[in-house]
């Protein structure tokens, strides 16, 4: 029980000579929310697109679960139980709220040619099942409502809320997400947070990048901090902000 | 204009409407009509299997005309060497489909206007090759198919008659309802796990991926499966016209698929429907009606209305529908 759900070691992305992400080291437990801070450039998002599979990775071992997920492909990431939203949301524009949702569903359903060709009832029975846990999952995040709206015709909140839902539709163990809170007023920012939670309750893990600190407070169980590829620090939210080396991150850069 | 197209009869009456298009040729005494029909209905299955892969995944495809040819070819060939019609249709397809799964997997690595190219040199390749093959395609000159009256029987019922002759009025028939039975597949895929992922594809690569959809291998599948309604097209065209050469099949057709597709409104059904009817019947009907000095402007008067088309309505004039979730309950 005690082995955690994610563990990361000495891991790096380098493109070229830039080393973007550069022997990280960090562990996820069951039912934590980890968050990841530091400022812009700092090889957040990096360390993320290692962890699902969009970039290989130049070095270090990612095992998810008991086993090793490095350079497996996206695909293959997200059937073992890893989901994840974007910095910049990816919705599928021109489909409706409640079909992105179900898409999301993909790797947990079977039926490919026959069965809708010939509408089967296994196909049948896997649509109706696919529709409802859609349905579900729209009411977990709040847009029931919306459900038969294009994506692209939501209102931003509702678009960063919606990429949650989808994720959540593969049943993952782990959910990251890539600031879900940017572009939010506060009152947005406090209901993503009460989501957040909510995600926990379900039973999954999560792993964040966030900028605004009110939320990184509010939310997280354990910050790691990021700075030039190389994670600076890591504990308890407030001993970490209270940390000199990330007050000097921030802050030195913000000075240049 | 929508409300009609989408109530849940409309694919069906319409379809019995159509059947009765050789007879009211037959009242007018312009039985050109049901070849025009009949031309009509190849075109709509071209474009309903571009739409698989340029409509649902976003796949610029300008050789898709070659896969039409392999149809046509594979079945004069057969026929030729004394394999039962229908026998030839289906290895043809099988045919079709078997080229279009190695082409895939050779050029899909490609995007956008690099596999836009990459197919066109294909179609010219395939076109070339038809040409010179002469041992097996007789070349320029083109390979004659035993005739093949699919629907004589039909002659029995009272009223038909006319029909056992009528290898247009057949022909017709048997065309259409290809076209009922792939727009219904399309239908049915386009609803379902698969379909959704293709449209996903399309609208956001990355997030496709990580959503957990193995991108290569369903963009392979629409790809692949594309080529069946093309296979099937070639060899009905094959079958009809007794008469197969190269000319048929060149770059302007590929370019004329795309162009209903777009049209009509990528990954739209009755779109793709529409774009075919009109792209693909208006030219033949000024042909029968107007002087030739006219029809050379039908170029023009495409391109003219491809810009309109993109300037201000972009989507298309039959955008797809989104399926509505049953969201009270
Ligand atoms: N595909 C790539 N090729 C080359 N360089 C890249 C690539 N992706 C990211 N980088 C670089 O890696 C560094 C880290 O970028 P990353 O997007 O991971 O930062 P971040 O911490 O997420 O920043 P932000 O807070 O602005 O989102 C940057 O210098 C970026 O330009
Ligand atoms: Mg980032």
């Amino acid at each position: 029980m005690s082995a955690p759900l994610l563990s990361v070691e000495d891991l790096s992305q380098h493109f070229g000579g830039l080393k973007a992400v550069e022997g990280v080291t960090l562990s996820v437990s069951r039912g934590e929310i980890v968050s990841v801070i530091g400022p812009n450039g700092a090889g957040k998002t990096t360390f993320f697109n290692v962890l699902t599979g969009v970039y290989p990775g130049t070095r270090g071992r990612v095992s998810f679960d008991g086993e090793p997920i490095r350079g497996l492909a996206p695909h293959e990431i997200v059937a073992r139980g890893v989901s994840r939203t974007f910095q910049n949301i990816r919705l599928f524009a021109d489909m409706s709220a409640a079909e992105n949702v179900m898409v999301g569903r993909h790797a947990r359903t079977r039926q490919l040619l026959l069965g809708p060709l010939l509408r089967t009832k296994a196909f049948l029975e896997e649509e109706k099942a696919v529709e409802a846990r859609a349905v579900e999952l729209l009411d977990f995040v709040g847009l029931r409502s919306l459900g038969n709206e294009r994506a692209r015709n939501l209102p931003y909140g509702a678009q960063r809320r919606l990429e949650i839902a989808r994720a959540l539709a593969a049943e993952p163990k782990l959910l990251i997400l890539d600031e879900p809170t940017a572009g939010m007023n506060p009152v947005e920012s406090a209901e993503l947070v009460s989501l957040v939670r909510r995600v926990r309750e379900r039973g999954v893990t999560v792993l964040l990048i966030e900028h605004q600190m009110r939320v990184v407070l509010d939310v997280s169980d354990r910050v790691a901090v990021f700075d030039y590829g190389v994670k600076i620090a890591e504990g308890a939210p407030r001993a970490v902000m209270a940390d000199p080396r990330v007050i000097e991150a921030y802050l030195g850069r913000e000075g240049a | 204009m929508r409300r009609l197209l989408s109530h849940r009869h409309a694919p069906a009456l319409l379809f019995a409407a159509a059947l009765t298009l050789p007879f009211v040729a037959r009242a007018i005494e312009f039985s050109f009509l049901t070849r025009v029909g009949g031309v009509v209905g190849l075109m709509m299955l071209l474009s309903l299997g571009l739409n698989m892969t340029l409509g649902y995944v976003g796949l610029f495809d300008l050789g898709f005309i070659a896969f039409y040819a392999v149809g046509a070819y594979g079945t004069a060939i057969l026929m030729r060497a004394h394999v039962p019609a229908p026998l030839a249709a289906a290895l043809a397809v099988a045919a079709a489909l078997a080229m279009r799964a190695l082409l895939g997997v050779t050029i899909l690595r490609l995007r956008g206007d690099y596999l836009a190219v990459v197919t066109m040199g294909f179609g010219e390749i395939a076109r070339l090759t038809l040409n010179n093959l002469d041992a097996w395609t007789n070349g320029p000159k083109g390979l004659q198919v035993r005739p093949w009256r699919p629907l004589a029987f039909l002659g029995a019922i009272p009223g038909l008659e006319f029909v056992r002759k009528e290898s247009n009025v057949q022909f017709y028939f048997l065309i259409a309802a290809a076209v009922y039975l792939a727009a219904e597949a399309s239908r049915r895929l386009e609803n379902s796990r698969v379909g959704r992922a293709w449209v996903a594809i399309r609208e956001d690569e990355t997030a496709a991926q990580l959503s957990g959809i193995p991108v290569a291998r369903y963009k392979l599948l629409a790809f692949t499966l594309s080529a069946a309604f093309a296979g099937l097209a070639g060899s009905l065209f094959a079958l009809w016209d007794q008469f197969v050469t190269p000319e048929s099949f060149v770059f302007w057709e590929s370019t004329l698929l795309v162009a209903i597709v777009v049209l009509g409104g990528m990954g739209s059904i009755s779109g793709v429907l529409l774009g075919a009817l009109l792209l693909g019947g208006i030219p033949l009907l000024m042909e029968a009606t107007l002087s030739p000095r006219l029809i050379d402007y039908r170029y023009l008067f495409f391109g003219l209305i491809l810009v309109l088309m993109t300037l201000f309505r972009p989507q298309g004039l039959l955008p797809s529908a989104r399926r509505e979730a049953e969201l009270s309950s």
